[in-house]
């Protein structure tokens, strides 16, 4: 059964249009002009349970949208959802028992309490009987390692501690699904990579399914088997992340340094991306050409160096907004 | 059911434990913030000396009437601002997309949101009016007819802030609207209800229901009128209910953070 | 002065933006002066009564003039953007400009004021003559004088509480002083006009700032005399000398402290 259902959905915003000046302002208030923005169309979806699947988009793709309408936030105009059989839109209550949710640049917890005190508080907002939470926290605290700071009041607490902290009070209940909306941001290299093994190894122990939303290609590829691609309020890609790097990783990219200068032109399967003279970057397509049909293109005894790499999932991610775009 | 009620209102006064915690960080300013507001408060009975050396009676009521008139109104004043402050930026919190951590929350957003601050100075209207009621003659039972008085007039008061506030659901620009229907029921609390005539004192009692937060009540202190007493609890559950039921028809056009002003 | 006249218009300009707020701000003095309105319908048993001197329709006028002046300077602003200037640092970038910082603060706040004052003066007199049918006495000249020592009284508010702001050099937070002052103004010098007070008060009240600031100019829009015109304006004229005086002193002593802390 799966987890998540999403059929038809649509969400749309009046957008206040407001022109210059004083003319402007009081033309805005006496006969305000709107503008209809189709933030989400009609989208279709469903997420198994204990997966873990990345949703990205552009900003304003409808990303935040419709997370916002999976968690009870905003109304559809049309469709439905549907998480852990529950309709977000008529028991919003009975959901928000059962999911959590971390909205990376949103704080929900008290800044002048401890975290200690904060998941204290939580659990109390999720009616947990005391003796259950306390067992809960100390779960908790030994799988995020908390045990340093458990005891200081977040205002004092690092990004990074404040954020191991989020997803911790968002766990307290034992949510059977998490929403995680760019929990990485801002954070540094180091303190992302420790997030996302925590993250992963929640998913283990919990079987918590988790929802996750990101710039960071980082998050994607390491944490996520499967891709939903968003853009302009339309799902434009719905895959495995294998399927996605294997449907780009047909084109290699050849990074070569030559000896001697080589005169080379775009033909059939090969697309120069770079060249310096003796510095080449090129493509190639493996589906028309093999790379050893390339590689003698360029005269294997005049190579310095060769780097032969597959194409960034960056890269891949932001080739499909542009064909998107460009349809 | 009534777990659910037990609980919510768990949550509700450790939210506001937690909120007056973070104000008392800072003492000096706390303490200063309340005192003040007692000074600021005793101040205006100089007015109230002025006029009451030209006449014995203004409005229908003794000097010490007035005295208790001011006592309800920083009473149901200070009751709104200090526990449901929040009440009174509504209009603020919806525009900016405030709501959200709230509505992902098992509890009442309404009343999760409108209890998350508590202002300091408040407690120094509460206090003043306690004092008034002192100067005005104190018994057990004023005592305790005084203290309902200032909660239902203070749920009143918040009751007409969440629905002005819950107006920016639908339009823009309303938390001025918002800003200045709420100081309008402050305006006539300080006066005896006396001194207005016909249509204007109609609306006192319904529209503004300034009568139902401090005229009547005074009433009830000076000679106790239980069908009165009745008549003020029916309206002030009745304001509740309104509130709530305004704050949730509007929360469905709730459009968090997306709802930006584009400019041409 | 063109640059300050500069400041001025640029100020005025830039709050045109805002005439929807002060709109609706007039409502909430509206309600106010109606309120005030009813009062002394009920204190006077007939309209031809005096008390201490004025009659009902003087007294309602009397308390139009000085809310107007009172809801038209923003003075808690004004003092919290000076006292911020002061502790966050803004007024050392200013000591490098080629203007006085207290001639800018003056005329950006006048700026800042103007419509709002254009719009309560026009709405406050329509809504006077709603309540009373009739207006004081009047005539060009007293027009022009009460318009004149208005402006003068906005001026000296301004210095006052600048000069309260600038306090702020001494000590950590000015804004309980002005909160002093600003009750001072509006419990003795707004609602009642300054005879109404223990005679033993009056000669007090008359040489404060009250006389000058609102009791002048709504005396004489209420019952004009130019006897009572020049008095005021030798008066305004005064405290306009004091208050400048005051302010450059606090403000370089003040300024000369900064530079020996290095900023």
């Amino acid at each position: 059964m799966a987890i998540i259902e999403v059929k038809n959905l649509s969400k749309t915003f009046r957008v206040k249009l407001k022109e210059k000046g004083l003319k402007g302002s009081l033309k805005a208030i006496f006969k305000p002009k709107y503008k209809v923005v189709k933030a989400v169309k009609n989208i279709n979806f469903e997420v198994e349970k204990g997966e873990m699947i990345a949703f990205i988009g552009p900003n304003g793709a409808g990303k935040s949208t419709t997370i916002k309408m999976l968690t009870g936030i905003l109304y559809p105009d049309k469709g439905d959802v549907k998480v852990l059989d529950i309709d977000p839109k008529k028991e919003r209550k009975k959901l928000a028992y059962n999911i959590g949710t971390v909205f990376g640049q949103k704080e929900q917890l008290w800044t002048h309490l401890t975290p200690y005190d904060n998941f204290k508080f939580f659990g109390a907002i999720y009616d947990i009987p005391e003796s259950r939470v306390e067992k809960k926290i100390e779960e908790l605290k030994e799988l995020f390692e908390l045990e340093e700071f458990i005891n200081t009041p977040v205002r004092n607490l690092s990004l990074g501690q404040r954020i191991r902290c989020e997803i911790v009070a968002s766990l307290i209940h034992e949510p059977k699904v998490l929403f995680l909306d760019e929990p990485t941001i801002g954070l540094d290299p180091v303190v992302k990579e420790n997030i996302r093994s925590l993250i992963k190894r929640m998913n283990k122990e919990y079987k918590t399914t988790i929802f996750l939303t990101s710039h960071d290609v980082g998050d994607i590829e390491k944490l996520c088997k499967r891709v939903i691609i968003i853009n302009n309020g339309q799902v434009v890609l719905d895959d495995s992340m294998e399927n996605l790097k294997y449907h780009y990783l047909n084109k290699k990219i050849v990074e070569a340094k030559m000896k001697e200068k080589v005169n080379l032109d775009d033909e059939e399967g090969i697309t120069i991306l770079k060249d310096k003279g003796y510095n080449l970057k090129i493509e190639v397509d493996t589906q028309k050409r093999s790379v050893a049909d390339a590689l003698k293109l360029l005269n294997p005894d005049n190579i310095v160096d060769i780097n032969i790499s597959n194409m960034p999932l960056e890269e891949i991610i932001s080739n499909i907004y542009k064909d998107e775009a460009g349809k | 059911m009534l777990t659910a009620v037990k609980n919510q209102l768990k949550i509700t006064l450790l939210t506001i434990k937690f909120a007056l915690m973070r104000e008392m960080l800072n003492k000096v300013t706390f303490v200063t913030n309340i005192i003040f507001m007692i000074l600021n408060n005793a101040s205006f009975i100089v007015q109230w000396i002025v006029l009451y050396s030209l006449k014995d009676n203004v409005g229908g009521y003794t000097f010490n009437q007035v005295l208790l008139l001011w006592g309800i109104a920083a009473g149901t004043y200070g009751v709104s601002r200090f526990f449901f402050k929040k009440a009174f930026s509504l209009a603020e919190t919806i525009n900016n997309g405030k709501l959200d951590s709230f509505l992902v929350q098992p509890k009442n957003v309404l009343l999760s949101v409108i209890t998350t601050d508590v202002e300091p100075s408040a407690i120094g209207d509460i206090l003043y009016a306690y004092i008034m009621l002192f100067i005005y003659g104190f018994s057990i039972e004023k005592f305790l007819l005084f203290t309902l008085f200032i909660f239902t007039g203070g749920f009143m008061l918040t009751a007409i802030a969440v629905i002005l506030g819950s107006l920016s659901f639908w339009f823009n620009k309303t938390d001025m609207i918002a800003d200045v229907g709420n100081s309008l029921t402050t305006n006539f609390a300080t006066y005896p209800d006396g001194i207005f005539k016909g249509v204007v004192k109609g609306i006192l009692y319904t529209i503004i229901p300034v009568g139902m937060i401090n005229y009547i009540p005074i009433k009830i202190l000076t000679e106790f009128n239980l069908g009165l007493t009745i008549a003020v609890l029916g309206f002030t559950i009745f304001m509740i209910a309104l509130a709530f039921f305004v704050f949730f028809k509007g929360l469905k056009k709730y459009s968090s953070s997306n709802l930006m002003i584009a400019r041409l | 002065m063109r640059k300050y006249l500069f400041i001025f218009k640029s100020e005025l300009m830039s709050n045109l933006q805002y005439v929807f707020d002060i709109f609706v701000g007039f409502i909430g003095y509206f309600i106010m002066l109606f309120i005030l309105f009813n009062l002394w319908e009920y204190m006077y048993s007939d309209p031809s009564e005096l008390i201490n001197g004025y009659t009902m329709s003087q007294m309602t006028w009397y308390v139009i003039v000085t809310e107007i002046l009172w809801m038209t300077l923003g003075g808690r602003k004004l003092c919290r953007k000076i006292c911020n200037d002061v502790r966050g640092g803004n007024i050392a970038y200013n000591i490098n400009k080629p203007y006085s910082y207290i001639g800018y603060s003056l005329f950006s706040h006048l700026g800042g004021i103007a419509l709002k004052g254009l719009i309560y003066t026009i709405l406050g007199m329509i809504m006077g003559f709603c309540f009373l049918g009739e207006f004081p006495t009047i005539n060009i000249f007293s027009i022009v004088a009460v318009l004149i020592t208005g402006i003068l009284a906005t001026i000296i508010s301004i210095l006052l509480i600048t000069f309260i702001g600038l306090f702020s050099f001494i000590i950590e937070d000015a804004n309980p002083f002005y909160w002093l002052y600003s009750k001072f103004i509006l419990v003795l010098g707004t609602i009642f006009p300054i005879e109404y007070f223990p005679a033993v008060m009056q000669p007090i009240l008359t040489f404060s700032p009250i006389y000058v600031v609102s009791y002048g100019p709504a005396k004489l829009f209420v019952d004009f005399s130019w006897s009572n015109f020049l008095s005021v304006l030798i008066a305004q004229i005064i405290y306009v000398i004091i208050g400048y005086l005051l302010c450059t002193l606090i403000y370089k002593k003040g300024v000369k402290n900064l530079n020996v802390n290095g900023g």
